[in-house]
């Protein structure tokens, strides 16, 4: 029997590490399918969504192409669908899709008081976060290495064994204990993340970054369990110390990251910018038309020969109308959007000292489903809803009956490139704490072998 | 009970030697602190935006030139949610809600700009208030101070000397218990106090307060239970430490994780577009006011013609096109009704299925409670989702009637009623949802939490047993 072996027999043969170990592969196995199952619901809504949709449009079709003919009725009445279907990593790592949405129906009107429209969710369901590997990993692998590895130095020692220990030759005792304590915890997180990855196609560069994570996550643990263990005389005392670290961590100093950031960055420009957009649009009716005509000119210059009619209303005014009243937000939605770029960035540098802030902002940028993944949904709508106005426009100055077979013309949505990326800063600073960690725990393991 | 006492007071002593245990609790306390004040800061802040922008959104509507009511039908008015005092202490749900709604005419649109939506994952670490600090930082603290009361005891063999000199094993284990049920309280005591202090300035009422100390006692009481129950049935402290951590990290982080998961698997919601299109459906369905030939609103300007015993629709004293307007508002806000209660049965339905599992995990029972009587849980939020579609029905209508009414008696292409009209428009009025009028969201919290008391008393009598035993 070689050393290794002995030592993966006395690991198991411990009623407790088996336990925690049994346990992490449950719960990562547990996460990896329910982020799956999640996964498939969310394409099932999309699939029956669009399905809805194409009926509703047939509709709108069968009522508006008839007769009339209206290019204004049928850009009014045809709403589009654009959907964001979940990325290949989205299994592993939820993020903001369980709130964001990723159905929405967009018209040629006002971008601006379509595009931040809920969907319909369950708030308390929202509440307590989503159950995914991402959570596993952060949240509950911490727990098990503190099972496993906060006794390696304290136990021998309560035992009475650690002088015999250290006498014996060959040394290496340790690192063989330690090493192999961490490959089956990384093996029980990644296993797991890998049948996930393969059944969902994922990209193996992206798989291999969020194992990559994973490691050393759970490093950085591991080198804290034995800096504490070195430190402290009783494995009680030890076990304590490495659960309040753990409460600090990733309770308290998330949570009181959160409360500054929310307050020192506020978010009001949304609301902003729905309350001016209203303003400007009602006002439009007030104003004459030309003054409204006249800013709609200036950003689309093609159709100034054409804003003559008669009578008091026209459609060409009406969608000219909402486009000015998008322009005259303009502002707003940047200073909107900066805000939230803002959240995001500190929350990111705030994972530069939390490694479990850290190990979240990378999973999830990995996985496109953070914040930055919705600004990339919302930023292919308005793209999509550009092309959509300008596929109206020509209808409508140049007064062109809307037939059946325009309909067929309208732009479809298609979904927009993953954004994803791999988060390099964040991944170089958990690199650092995670080698600082395993350095000093490998120093405080030294130094108790060389004490005794 | 001399002996108890006796035990309980050594345990304070013991308690006061070890170090660490003294820095946790104070760090918690300052946590709660902490937690009261950017809480209660960050509340009124957010009441005063809310308040700010309420009060502009309505001057603005008051502003509006000489308009045709339709206009005013679709200007609209936005109504922004006022949160519950108490919603600092527990913000429940309010960071998940969208607390902004516009609304108009023939539509219902959502509300937007929840927090949660425009922050990043970090909010889902949890927010700090101090409900969250003692609903899942203070059974951890308690854990830590209790795991080794008894178990110690036992390794250092005190324990059989104890029993040996005339301590009975009850006196043992009720002594520790008391002993840890007064630190608990003093654990909670800041929070509580910022909450009485809260009552006794009238800011909140004293039934919701006085409830809410009844709740977190009974949720911080459950376990020191269950902390000293568990040192008393192990060998070794360390056992207890871990059976008990073990035992948090299913009840307060797994379940509350995992329930929702397979709730939303089980029951799915509709999504707003799918609801939109049974909608326009529906609408169709009955009838098209615009075509001369359609049945449905043929039979209508019959009737209306009746009621006013005249022949034609030019001889109507009122405008016939504002009466069908206020005839359509009643048909889609009917259809409109009835898909939202649909949606909210179904959300309910979903609920329940979390709720059945306290039992499994009392926090689920100390955070219903706790949000309840805070006035920032889902069932204060589709109340105020109720209170602001009522509203807007009531006003639509009546720019409706102003248009049916009014209308005829003004000539011209663009006929437009005067300004002053608007001021008669109501404001919203939101008026909060009485917690106490909800017993049933009360009353099963606190069935849970004294049921999980009773069962670990039964279980600390036991420990208590076969503490006897080792004397023997």
């Amino acid at each position: 029997m070689t050393p290794v072996h002995a030592e993966a027999l006395l690991l198991l043969k411990s009623g407790r590490n088996l336990v925690a170990l049994l346990l992490l592969v449950a719960l990562s196995v547990a996460a990896v399918w329910s982020g799956s199952v999640q996964v498939s619901g969310q394409q099932e809504v999309i699939e029956r969504v669009a399905q809805a949709q194409e009926e509703d449009l047939a509709a709108v079709e069968q009522a508006q192409a008839g007769p009339r003919g209206d290019p204004g009725y049928a850009g009014y009445y045809a709403f589009m669908l654009t959907q964001d279907p979940p990325p290949a990593l989205a299994f592993a790592a939820m993020g903001l899709r369980d709130l964001q949405p990723y159905v929405l129906r967009v018209r040629a009107l006002g971008l601006q008081q379509q595009l931040y429209d809920a969907e319909i969710y369950n708030p308390e369901l929202a509440l307590p976060g989503v159950f995914d590997w991402a959570f596993v990993l952060v949240y509950l692998t911490p727990l098990v290495i503190i099972a496993l590895a906060h006794d390696l130095v304290t136990g021998e020692r309560e035992a009475g064994r650690l002088r015999l220990l250290l006498s014996l030759p060959g040394g290496g005792v340790w690192r063989r204990r330690v090493i192999l304590r961490y490959l089956l915890v990384v093996i029980a997180l990644g296993l797991p993340l890998i049948v996930g990855a393969c059944l969902a196609a994922a990209p193996m560069t992206g798989t291999a970054a969020m194992l990559l994570t994973a490691a050393l996550y759970c490093a950085f643990w591991f080198g804290l369990a034995l800096l504490l263990g070195s430190l402290l005389r009783a494995s009680t005392t030890a076990a304590a110390a490495m659960t309040g670290c753990w409460i600090v961590l990733t309770l308290i100093l998330p949570t009181l990251g959160n409360a500054v950031i929310a307050r020192a960055i506020p978010a009001g420009k949304g609301i902003d910018l729905t309350l001016a957009q209203r303003e400007a649009v009602h006002a439009g009716w007030d104003i004459p038309k030309s003054e409204t005509f006249e800013r709609f000119f200036s950003s689309h210059p093609q159709w100034r020969e054409k804003g003559q009619f008669e009578g008091r209303f026209h459609w060409k005014w009406y969608y000219a109308m909402h486009q000015v009243g998008d322009e005259a937000v303009a502002e707003d939605v940047v200073a909107y959007r900066t805000s939230l770029i803002a959240r995001e960035d500190w929350t990111r540098r705030l994972g530069y000292v939390l490694p479990g802030v850290g190990a979240m902002t990378i999973v999830h940028r990995l996985a496109d489903t953070d914040q930055l993944g919705q600004f990339a949904y919302q930023d292919s709508i308005a793209g999509f809803h550009e092309k959509l106005r300008h596929f109206y426009y020509p209808y409508l100055f140049n007064d062109r009956p809307f037939t059946r077979a325009d309909f067929n013309q309208i732009p479809r949505y298609a979904p927009r490139v993953q954004s994803d990326s791999l988060a390099v800063v964040s991944l170089l600073m958990l690199m650092l704490v995670a080698a600082l960690l395993a350095y000093l725990g490998a120093r405080g393991i030294a130094r108790v072998s060389g004490v005794q | 009970m001399t002996g108890a006492t006796l035990i309980a007071r050594e345990e304070w002593r013991a308690l006061l030697r070890n170090r660490a245990g003294l820095v946790a609790t104070a760090l918690l306390v300052l946590l709660v602190l902490v937690a009261s004040f950017t809480s209660l800061e960050r509340h009124s802040s957010i009441e005063a935006d809310r308040a700010h922008y309420q009060a502009t959104v309505d001057h603005a509507f008051d502003q509006q030139p000489d308009r045709h009511p339709h206009r005013m039908v679709h200007y609209g008015q936005f109504v922004f949610r006022p949160i519950a005092p108490l919603a600092f202490f527990d913000s429940g749900v309010d960071s998940f809600t969208g607390n902004i709604i516009f609304l108009e005419g023939h539509r219902q649109n959502s509300a937007n700009f929840a927090e949660a939506r425009q922050s990043s994952l970090l909010l889902r670490f949890g927010q700090l208030t101090p409900a969250f600090v003692l609903q899942t930082l203070a059974p951890l603290l308690l854990i830590f101070l209790g795991f080794a009361s008894v178990a110690r005891e036992r390794e250092r063999g005190t324990l059989r000397l104890m029993l040996a000199h005339g301590i009975n094993g009850r006196e043992l284990l009720l002594g520790k218990l008391l002993g840890h049920a007064a630190i608990a309280l003093a654990v909670g005591l800041p929070a509580f106090i910022v909450l009485l202090g809260f009552a006794l300035a009238g800011a909140a009422a004293w039934p919701e307060t006085l409830l809410m100390l009844g709740g977190y006692s009974a949720w911080l009481l459950l376990w020191v239970l269950l902390s000293v129950s568990a040192s008393a049935l192990v060998q070794r402290p360390r056992d207890a430490l871990a059976v008990l951590v073990g035992l948090w990290m299913v009840v307060v982080i797994l379940l509350p994780r995992v329930l929702p998961e397979v709730a939303a698997a089980r029951i799915s919601l509709d999504t707003k577009i799918e609801t939109e299109i049974v909608l326009h459906r529906e609408l169709a369905a009955i009838g098209d006011s615009h075509d001369p030939e359609d049945p449905y609103f043929n039979e209508f300007r019959e009737k209306v013609l009746a009621e006013y015993g005249v022949e034609s629709i030019e001889e109507l004293p009122v405008q016939y096109a504002g009466l069908v307007g206020i005839e359509g508002e009643r048909l889609t806000s009917a259809i409109y009704a009835e898909a939202a209660s649909r949606s909210a049965a179904r959300e309910s339905a979903q609920n329940r299925f979390v709720h059945a599992f306290s039992a499994l995990s009392p926090l689920l029972a100390i955070r219903q409670l706790s949000m309840t009587l805070a006035g920032s849980d889902a069932g204060a939020h589709s109340d105020f989702l109720q209170q602001a579609e009522d509203f807007r029905y009531r006003f639509v209508q009546q720019l409706n009637r102003m248009q049916a009414e009014l209308l005829p008696g003004i000539s011209g292409e663009d006929p437009r009623i005067s300004a002053t009209y608007w001021q008669d428009i109501p404001r919203f009025d939101y008026q909060a949802l009485d917690p106490l009028r909800r017993q049933e969201d009360i009353l099963w919290p606190f069935v849970v939490l004294v049921g999980w008391i009773g069962g670990l008393l039964t279980i600390a009598a036991f420990a208590a047993q076969r503490l006897e035993r080792i004397a023997k």
